[in-house]
């Protein structure tokens, strides 16, 4: 569904990514772990189109990406969520819910500045569809809070639900419970097997979090300074050396020191 | 080439002003737009001093730079101390509204009448090749280029200008450093009101002293601190000078009138293709 | 107990309406307190368009008085000059003014904070010059009269249509910062990256938000033009701009309500200190410091701060976190 094809991205002398392949196939839960500063977020950032790769193509469903501005992606059916939560602060979750179905809503500034009626009902159907998500994700009650009133645990939540609201084909999920408790990190994991068994969607993830990964993951594909060092299903890439020389290592002594 | 060199003597004026702009902004985060009404209040106290005590003026520029000094440190303890850690735009409205308190308490003790004012140095042109100088114009170059060598070097060598560095890029661990962040601050208000005092002594004797002879010359800092990329105080200078020659280029060359208008279209021409401003560094994009 | 009152929106807006329609009763139709409400009025519908490009948008304009000249200007021209009718013309008015908003948002696209302050300040100056040095269309120094309608006979009825052109633009600006677009606005203001990533085009947002703030404000201008009867280069200039700005700020960031209360304060207290020369700028650069000091979310904070109070659900303490909020515009 998804195809990197040598893909390589530099800043000035930087290379953040070098020529990196893979595919995401369609329906599947696809991870990309890798240390600090691998250049997991870069490869989001090149679909999200916010970077610009200087070589190679990013093919989804066979149309090239690299063409698009980034506020066209999610007209393709891709939406992301971020990894320090994006939410914009001063509305409540409703609102940002509603602003996430920014691409379904009819934008004509006359009907809505005179408040017609079919403004009004499109209104009232964009929150019903707001209140199925928070339901899917249990934050109803929450509903008419600021999301700066949230605690991180639930703006994450909020990040994914704005994500999830326009029914994308592929979600983007960049460290989904990066500073979270157990008791969440088991709610994500299976809010994220939800998005793949119920809703149908393909899942992109970014994560440091080695458990989750292992227990949600159809595939994975491990990178190292930009590079891609392996990939396959959770269990080959646990037990390939290559991989436990650079990075589970690391994850290890990660993991002790919680 | 005398227009250029006198559009050079007005850039001096501007990159001045400009100069202090910048130092407040780069440390404290915010932009002073009550600056050239305290250049304003500074000069017409050196005017004080010079009629009405009589005093040399020498005397009297010191003097009122010594007030400069402490009135921007005032405002700033009184005032802008509490906005530390206000929005952006809060401190830019208030700074207006300080604006328009100190002109309208300076129109109530130095009435709204305009005012000669004495040049530094007096004195007959000098011929330099073809171009003529006033000594006062060479004075007006001479006291911005030694400010501007002054500064640069305080603020990249000595250690009060590492305090000040480090405030501005983290209050937080700076405190934690043992750096007094607050009278860093302070002390750079008053510095930025010293720039702004010469700047508005420098103005005076072109434009007549009254209490809107710093406007233009804020709104012209303000446009050379923008078209300097606003974080650089070479930058700050360099363009005082542009817009100094440019606007005194439009003045004779196309329009007089026009001047202002032409001026802002030369900065949002080189902002549109450098929205940094020119000295700038490259944009950062924002990590996700 | 007068807060509490005022919480009561219809209450609110009832008594409202009831103030405009006996206003001119009050003042025994005096020209004077009808002027002052009509400039009241103007500054309302310039400063809740300001409060929509910065509040909302995060667009900061510190040149806005310049659309409002722009404004007078075109129904000064279009009535006078072209001789077309008070219904054409003033929507006419707020159309031009809305196209030199297009051709100054296409620009300010690009820069942000000072860069964008700086380049809308340059706007706001040189408006006035070039009014005054294009003389042929402006006549310059001397102005340009404005033709009063003349289906309405007296001053007494356009008061009463310019306080129903007032309401109603409230209450479309009110529509469009509710609506799908004002979410984009203030989604581009509190974040440009999450913005893109749901779908928002930042550049034709920021664009449209210039023109629907420019074209009210041409609306108002164009109000001002047809009241006075009369336009000059110097009726709005950058201390106007200055003004509106304060105006916002003062009453309340994105919110509809401070827009007008900050437009009132502003337009009322010149009425007091009229008297003693230079006495009005000190009164509001006082007020202004004071406010933003003591209540720097704006005059609107007082209100809402009950309100919050009785929404918020109990017994949730251990989900919510105190986060700082983040900055409003940047600027």
């Amino acid at each position: 569904m998804l195809t990197f094809n040598d893909i390589t991205v530099q800043f000035g002398g930087l290379t953040a990514v070098n020529s990196l392949s893979f595919e995401v196939p369609k329906g599947q839960i696809y991870s990309i772990i890798g240390p600090n500063g691998a250049g997991k977020t870069t490869v989001f950032n090149c679909i999200s189109r916010f970077y610009t790769p200087s070589k190679g193509s990013i093919l989804f469903n066979g149309e090239d990406l690299i063409k698009y501005k980034p506020h066209q992606i999610i007209n393709k059916g891709i939406a992301r969520s971020f990894q320090n939560v994006e939410l914009f602060t001063k509305m409540t979750v409703m609102e940002n819910l509603l602003t996430g179905l920014h691409p379904l809503l009819k934008k004509n500034i006359f009907p809505i500045a005179l408040n017609l009626p079919s403004v009004k009902r499109m209104e009232k159907d964009a929150r019903d569809q707001a209140y199925e998500v928070m339901d899917l994700l249990n934050i109803t009650d929450l509903a008419n809070e600021k999301v700066s009133n949230l605690s991180f645990g639930f703006q994450k939540m909020v990040d994914i639900g704005r994500a999830m609201i326009v029914n994308p084909q592929l979600i983007l999920l960049d460290e989904p419970v990066a500073g979270m408790n157990p008791i969440e990190t088991e709610k994500i994991s299976e809010l994220i097997l939800r998005l793949k068994n119920e809703l149908g969607y393909t899942v992109l993830l970014i994560e440091h979090d080695m458990s989750l990964v292992m227990k949600v993951s159809d595939a994975v594909t491990v990178m190292n300074f930009g590079k891609k060092i392996s990939e396959g299903t959770p269990a080959e890439v646990q037990n390939d050396p290559v991989v436990i020389e650079a990075y589970l290592g690391e994850v290890e002594t990660h993991v002790a020191a919680k | 080439m005398q227009i250029i060199v006198s559009g050079l003597i007005f850039g001096c004026i501007y990159g001045l002003a400009a100069l202090g702009l910048v130092l407040i902004y780069k440390t404290t985060d915010l932009v002073n737009f009550a600056q050239g009404e305290m250049a304003m209040v500074t000069t017409f106290v050196s005017f004080t001093f010079l009629s009405q005590f009589e005093m040399g003026y020498t005397t009297s520029f010191l003097l009122a730079l010594l007030f400069a000094a402490v009135f921007g440190a005032i405002v700033h303890q009184g005032i802008m101390k509490r906005l530390q850690s206000a929005p952006p735009l809060n401190q830019l409205v208030v700074t207006l509204g300080l604006f328009m308190v100190f002109n309208g308490l300076a129109g109530l003790i130095w009435g709204h009448k305009p005012a000669g004012y004495p040049q530094a140095i007096k004195g007959d042109s000098i011929k330099m090749g073809s171009v003529f100088f006033t000594p006062n114009e060479i004075f007006v170059m001479g006291i911005t280029l030694t400010l501007m060598l002054i500064f640069f070097v305080i603020f990249r060598y000595t250690k009060v200008g590492l305090a000040m560095r480090a405030s501005a890029q983290d209050i937080k661990a700076s405190q934690l450093m043992g750096i007094k962040v607050t009278n860093v601050f302070t002390a750079t208000w008053a510095v930025g009101a010293i720039l702004g005092g010469v700047a508005g002594m420098m103005t005076a004797p072109i434009t007549f002293l009254d209490t809107h002879m710093m406007f233009d010359v804020l709104i012209m800092a303000f446009a050379a601190a923008v078209l300097g990329g606003f974080l650089s105080l070479p930058g700050a200078v360099v363009g005082g000078l542009i817009i100094g020659v440019f606007e005194n280029l439009i003045a004779f060359y196309l329009s007089p009138e026009l001047k202002l208008v032409y001026t802002f279209l030369l900065i949002i021409i080189v902002l549109y293709i450098r929205p940094q401003g020119i000295f700038g560094g490259t944009q950062s994009v924002k990590k996700v | 107990m007068i807060l509490k009152l005022l919480e009561n929106k219809r209450l609110t807006i009832g008594l409202l309406v009831v103030f405009m329609l006996i206003y001119p009763f009050l003042v025994g139709n005096s020209n004077y307190f009808m002027t002052l409400f009509v400039i009241t009025c103007i500054y309302a519908i310039t400063s809740m368009s300001l409060n929509l490009l910065i509040g909302y948008g995060g667009q900061i304009s510190v040149g806005h008085a310049g659309f409002l000249t722009v404004g007078g200007y075109s129904v000064a021209i279009l009535s006078s000059t072209v001789g077309l009718p008070f219904f054409l013309a003033l929507p006419l008015a707020g159309i031009m003014t809305g196209s030199i908003g297009l051709l100054i948002g296409l620009p300010a696209v690009r820069l942000k904070g000072h860069f964008l302050a700086v380049a809308t300040l340059g706007f706001g100056l040189s408006i006035p010059q070039i009014v005054l040095n294009w003389d042929g269309l402006t006549g310059g120094y001397s102005g340009l009269a404005v033709t009063k309608p003349l289906m309405f006979g007296s001053d007494f009825s356009l008061f009463y249509v310019f306080v129903v052109i007032t309401v109603i633009i409230t209450w479309l600006i009110q529509n469009i910062v509710k609506s799908s677009l004002g979410r984009a606005f203030i989604a581009i203001r509190d974040s440009e990256v999450a913005a893109q990533a749901i779908g928002i085009n930042i550049s034709f947002y920021k664009t449209t938000m210039f023109v629907i703030s420019s074209f009210f404000t041409g609306i108002a201008g164009g109000i001002y033009g047809y009241w006075v009867g009369f336009v000059s280069p110097n009726d709005f200039i950058i201390t106007n701009s200055f003004l509106v700005l304060a105006m916002i700020v003062v009453g309340g960031l994105a919110s509809i309500p401070g827009s007008i209360i900050g437009a009132v304060l502003f337009s009322v207290i010149p009425h007091f200190t009229d008297s003693y020369i230079g006495i009005t700028n000190i009164v509001i650069g006082i007020a202004v410091v004071l406010i933003i000091l003591f209540k720097p979310d704006g005059i609107v904070s007082l209100f809402k701060m009950n309100k919050q109070k009785l929404v918020k659900p109990a017994g949730k303490g251990e989900l919510l976190v105190q986060g700082g909020e983040k900055e409003n515009a940047n600027i």
